[in-house]
């Protein structure tokens, strides 16, 4: 599976069958991560409410993209759907050239599997498998074979600086260095996107400036999209852009 | 991804250990009553089993071994021919088996009902026991009783050599044998036709001692029994031999080599009117069917072993569960990145099967044990057959397994928008 993945970076320029939406463009198409119109209302039973109205976005092949705003503006949900998470109630979006806001679920969950590394506030490794287990579990889901697996685990690990811890649990690792593991797993695969939400939140500021430190060099070294959320202004000095969400609209 | 669910089912110890303990509740109801019910269904027939006869000729009015009208000793001597007359075609010989209900008096003056089989010491068809102490041909002196090692205490006996008494004569144990005995009866004695037929007569009035004396029947009034020390009182004279009125219960047969079975059921008979004819199997099936039917045994102990997969159900649902939610958010990861639920489903249903067999393996072992020990000191037979054990691996199976579908339904309704809350 592994072996067969579309590496989208080289192809980018080549026409695109399944663009069905008429606002498609070369212009969009060559983006890494392009919204168009994205609205969201969540709905409960008797009430409606609306978190993102008209968002439009592009973002570049090889940027670090920041996306900040005050508590409840709707970032996280913002970054669910560029990530094809959440599905909007309106709009278009565009990974890779691919229009993933139209793919049916299954389809979308390959393209997530293929070309997204996701990172968390959380950490969410399971606690009960090591480091090195952790990032197999995502290799292994990603289609390697068990003995690649271990292997490529430890130089995921090795990228991250954290050949030595490889065989602890989560528990024995501090903050820093288990969102380094989370890192190395979202790196599992080698996919063109990195999304991050909060990945520096947990930490203290030495851990946050280390984490920092690592998506940018994992970004500019692999030409690698990273769409970071995050409060945390440190981030600043290594995004290429900002963009900033307030009650719902983007204003950059 | 066979880490993750080994390694979460041990990750929170406590909890795998009282998943174990349900387990192994569940699996060793299961395994015991279902061994029971084996067990009392298997004591029922083991004598029947342990017979080489390849007929046994019953009244027909026979419902199960021990409830039958009686037999002839006349009849037998039809089937044996002798004297001049031909017998059965077909038979190879003929032994007797005479059962009849009576009651026992220990030394000790304690009563029992016991059910007393009267067969020939020297016979073929019938007694081929595993002995642990005496010999069956010791059955040949007069008044002479074998039961089961798990009877003696039931009998208020405590070792061979000791005499209790079977309607005021005397009843000395010779011998004590293994695995002859059925839960669901009164303890078996086993004596000589003789004996058997000495004590069925003597039976008849209890305060009258009956002689035999030149091959007829005396009763004398003049006898007195001390019924708390018998043994020392009485000197009966040997028991005499059967004639040709005397009842008996059943007449086993040994077919000639090369005989068909089928036919000479038939000449069997014919030959004698009101009777009918069994293979051994048959009068197996019959009795195991008729303590099936009578006593609802099966519908019970299912009962039980029903009572036994339901708590596993809902213990390792809960575990299980609970195993899921403690790890939504991992389990959402893995959505998020885009596995299928499936590679989710695998690691809960490892996660089952790994409960399954850890829960299976000490409780078999236990059961085992346990039989092993209720054989030896209660006589109670747990019988764990290897279809026993296969089939309870099985339901373990089914039963952890099914209970994965109630998480896995979890799974299925995870939102992988929760991995990032925080
Ligand atoms: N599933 C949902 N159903 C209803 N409302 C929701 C749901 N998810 C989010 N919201 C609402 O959408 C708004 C935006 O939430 P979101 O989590 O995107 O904010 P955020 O900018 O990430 O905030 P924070 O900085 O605190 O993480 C909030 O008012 C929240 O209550
Ligand atoms: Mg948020």
């Amino acid at each position: 599976m592994a072996a067969s993945k579309t590496k989208f970076v080289n192809t980018v320029q080549k026409p695109v069958q399944d663009v069905p939406s008429p606002i498609a463009s070369e212009r969009f198409v060559s983006k890494a991560i392009v919204a168009h119109g994205v609205e969201m209302v969540f709905r409960s039973a008797s009430e409606l409410y609306p978190v993102l109205y008209g968002i439009d976005l592009e973002i570049q092949q090889g940027d670090i993209q920041l996306l900040m705003g005050p508590s409840g503006s709707g970032k996280t949900t913002l970054l669910s759907i560029l990530a094809g998470i959440l599905t909007p109630t309106a709009g278009h979006v565009w990974l890779l050239g691919q229009e993933i806001t139209s793919m049916s679920r299954d389809r979308l969950s390959q393209f997530r599997l293929d070309n997204i590394g996701f990172i968390f506030q959380g950490f969410n490794l399971f606690p009960a498998l090591t480091a090195a287990e952790n990032v197999e579990v995502a290799l292994k889901v990603k289609g390697f074979k068990r003995a690649d697996a271990r292997q490529k685990a430890l130089e995921l690990l090795d990228q991250v600086k954290l050949s030595d811890k490889a065989n602890q649990l989560p528990r024995d690792l501090s903050g820093g260095q288990k969102q380094r593991v989370a890192i190395a797993r979202a790196l599992a695969g080698d996919p063109q996107l990195i999304m991050a939400d909060e990945p520096t939140a947990s930490l203290d500021s030495y851990n946050g400036h280390a984490v920092t430190e690592l998506l940018r060099q994992l970004a500019k070294e692999s030409n690698r999209t990273v769409l970071i959320v995050t409060h945390d202004p440190r981030l600043i000095d290594v995004a290429d852009r900002v963009a900033y969400l307030e009650d719902g609209v983007l204003r950059s | 991804m066979a880490s993750i669910a080994r390694k979460n089912l041990f990750e929170d110890i406590p909890r795998c250990l009282v998943a174990q303990a349900g387990i192994m509740f569940a699996v060793s109801l299961i395994t015991i009553q279902k061994g029971i019910l084996d067990g009392f269904t298997h004591s029922t027939v083991r004598l029947i089993e342990q017979s080489t006869a390849d007929l046994w000729v019953a009244h027909k009015s026979m419902e199960y071994l021990e409830l039958t009208s009686s037999l002839s000793v006349e009849q037998l001597l039809k089937v044996r021919g002798g004297n001049g007359r031909p017998g059965v075609k077909g038979v190879e010989y003929a032994e007797a088996l005479s059962i009849h209900g009576t009651r026992w008096r220990a030394p000790n003056g304690q009563i029992e009902n016991v059910r007393i089989f009267g067969f020939n010491p020297d016979g073929q068809l019938f007694g081929h026991w595993n002995m642990t102490q005496g010999q069956i041909s010791s059955l040949k002196t007069p008044y002479t009783l074998i039961t089961d090692k798990a009877n003696i205490s039931n009998l208020g006996l405590k070792q061979i050599g000791e005499t209790g008494e079977i309607s005021s004569l005397p009843a000395t144990l010779v011998g004590l044998s293994r695995n002859t005995q059925s839960m669901a009866s009164s303890p078996y004695v086993y004596a000589s036709l003789e004996s058997t037929n000495a004590y069925l007569f003597g039976g008849l009035s209890a305060k009258v001692n009956c002689k035999v004396v030149a091959g007829d029947l005396q009763c004398l009034n003049e006898f007195e029994a001390d019924s708390k020390t018998p043994s020392k009182l009485f000197d009966p004279k040997p028991p005499r031999r059967l004639n040709l009125s005397d009842p008996i219960t059943y007449i086993l047969v040994k077919a000639a080599p090369g005989q068909d079975i089928q036919e000479l059921r038939k000449n069997l008979e014919a030959a004698l009117p009101d009777t009918r004819a069994y293979t051994t199997q048959e009068m197996v099936d019959r009795t195991r069917t008729y303590w099936y039917e009578r006593t609802g045994v099966g519908f019970i102990l299912g009962l039980g072993a029903i009572v036994g997969f339901v708590v596993g159900i809902v213990v390792v649902s809960q575990i299980l569960y609970s195993s899921v939610s403690d790890h939504l958010k991992e389990f959402g990861t893995l959505k998020a990145m885009g596995a299928s639920d499936w590679v989710i489903y695998r690691v809960i249903t490892e996660q089952a099967l790994w409960m399954a067999v850890l829960g299976y393996l000490p409780s078999i072992i236990l059961c085992i044990g346990l039989g092993a020990w209720t054989v030896a000191t209660r006589g109670i037979i747990i019988l764990i057959t290897p279809a026993t054990a296969f089939g309870v691996f099985g339901l373990t199976v089914v039963m952890c397994v099914g209970s994965a579908l109630f998480a896995i339904q979890k799974v299925t309704h995870i939102d992988p928008a929760i991995v990032f809350k925080a």
